[in-house]
């Protein structure tokens, strides 16, 4: 009983610590870029236009709906500037510009502005973007058709669709160690895994995600895909694999930890996580698209306000 | 709450990354180099991706251009594209529709090779799903 962990509150007066949204947002900025930087310094000049006009015109989305709709400027905040950055890390650098502009469109207005502006959006903004454009015009989206005028040092094909077309034998041309660090085909600043997983790893020690739905999604997958290998390994891909390929690590550690659009309960959080990880392997081993990321955080996103309804017992009441 | 010096920051990082990828875009044009890399062949049998970089290359598979291109001449640096004599559907006996000259092409050529990193079957070229 001595031992007991009690919530201890001190008297008035309180004392704010700083922290804020707008600390969060640049943080997350920053952790980012090592993975942005990456795909500028492989793509050259094509990244550094899609990433400039994606950033820049988000944030102009925002701050044309904060001017129509009569509200002041949130663009300080740098939650719209955010949205944009990841919105250009995930599409090729060969993705032409009124792609961007509607993207980041969709991003700021439709994903975000429409549902009430920052923390009101159900589906993470970009998300939502990706999962519009893909279904309108997949050919720009398309990473294999798209980076067809890019020569790369590795293989140009993008390793999930060899896995997907050409089954196992397909990926022996990829290495792990490779992989990691960003030998592959893809989103501007979703292949580098280990810029990735060093900014994932900072926004989780500084508390700016939550590590349980981040881990959680990148156990769900490792635990799925390992199923799928155990039970035949010449048609399904190892774990790891699954865990470096495609947009399964920006997806942990940046799309899947959105705030407004994810769960806030311990337990929940863990569901959310381990769901979406299963999701993504599932729709890359039996579904249509050779990656499943973008798709299976939208339909945890869906489930997320029924899974907070897990909550913790209310102090003092009777069951 | 953000100061107002916070917000000139955000109109000033705006304006300058709007002018960079601005700028970018019109300098920088992603276009297809004289001597393409890859090529993706859009079909209703699934999507090929042909790597033809690796397939010409000295460092690849070194093919001569005239392998392929079948109506160029030794030296030639543009030679006639496949789509210009092969149509898409084509009645002509001489002259086989492009799905057929394609077929012909590569899987004869893969076929003479005898090698595993040829494939000569139809999911070993079209984007199928397994």
């Amino acid at each position: 009983m001595l031992n007991q962990n009690k919530f201890v509150v001190s008297h008035a007066p309180f004392w704010h610590n700083g922290s804020s949204v707008t600390e969060r947002t640049y943080h997350t900025i920053l952790a980012a870029l090592p993975a942005v930087f990456f795909g500028i310094i492989q793509y050259g000049w094509p990244a550094i236009s899609v990433v400039s006009l994606s950033v820049s015109t988000a944030i102009l989305w925002e701050l044309l709906l904060n001017r129509f709709t009569k509200r002041p400027a949130t663009i300080g905040d740098g939650n719209a500037a955010l949205l944009g950055l990841i919105f250009g890390m995930m599409i090729p650098a060969a993705a032409p510009w009124w792609a961007v502009l509607t993207g980041t469109f969709i991003t700021v207005v439709i994903g975000k502005q429409i549902f009430g502006g920052i923390g009101g959006n159900v589906f993470h903004p970009v998300l939502v973007a990706l999962a519009i454009l893909k279904v309108s015009w997949g050919d720009f989206f398309d990473h294999d058709i798209a980076l067809v005028n890019f020569d790369l040092n590795f293989a140009g094909i993008h390793p999930l669709s060899a896995l997907k077309y050409y089954g196992v034998a397909a990926i022996d041309r990829f290495t792990i160690t490779g992989l990691l660090l960003g030998q592959q085909a893809g989103g501007i600043g979703a292949t580098f895994g280990l810029g990735l997983l060093l900014g994932g790893i900072y926004l989780m020690l500084r508390g700016f995600i939550r590590w349980e739905i981040a881990l959680t999604f990148l156990a769900g997958v490792f635990v799925t895909a390992s199923i799928f290998n155990l039970a035949d390994a010449s048609r399904f891909a190892g774990p790891v694999f699954h865990i470096v390929t495609g947009y399964t690590l920006i997806g942990a550690f940046f799309l899947a930890t959105e705030d407004s659009s994810s769960p806030v309960n311990f337990l929940p959080m863990l569901i959310y996580g381990f769901g979406g990880g299963i999701m993504t392997v599932l729709i890359r081993n039996i579904g249509v698209y050779p990656d499943g990321v973008i798709f299976a955080i939208l339909v945890m996103n869906l489930v997320h306000p029924l899974l907070d309804k897990i909550r913790p017992k209310a102090l003092g009441k009777e069951v | 709450m953000v100061s107002k010096q916070q917000l000139q920051i955000v109109y000033g990082i705006t304006i300058a990354l709007l002018v960079i990828g601005v700028i970018a875009y019109a300098a920088a044009p992603v276009s297809a180099p004289d001597q393409p890399i890859r090529i993706m062949f859009k079909n209703v049998g699934g999507n090929v991706l042909f790597d033809h970089k690796t397939h010409t290359h000295d460092s690849g598979y070194g093919i001569s251009c005239l392998d392929c291109h079948h109506t160029s001449e030794e030296g030639e640096t543009q030679p006639e594209l496949c789509g210009d004599c092969h149509e898409s559907s084509s009645d002509d006996e001489d002259m086989p529709n492009r799905t057929d000259a394609f077929h012909i092409m590569c899987k004869n050529c893969h076929a003479d090779l005898e090698v595993v990193t040829a494939p000569v079957d139809c999911s070993g070229c079209h984007f199928t799903a397994n």
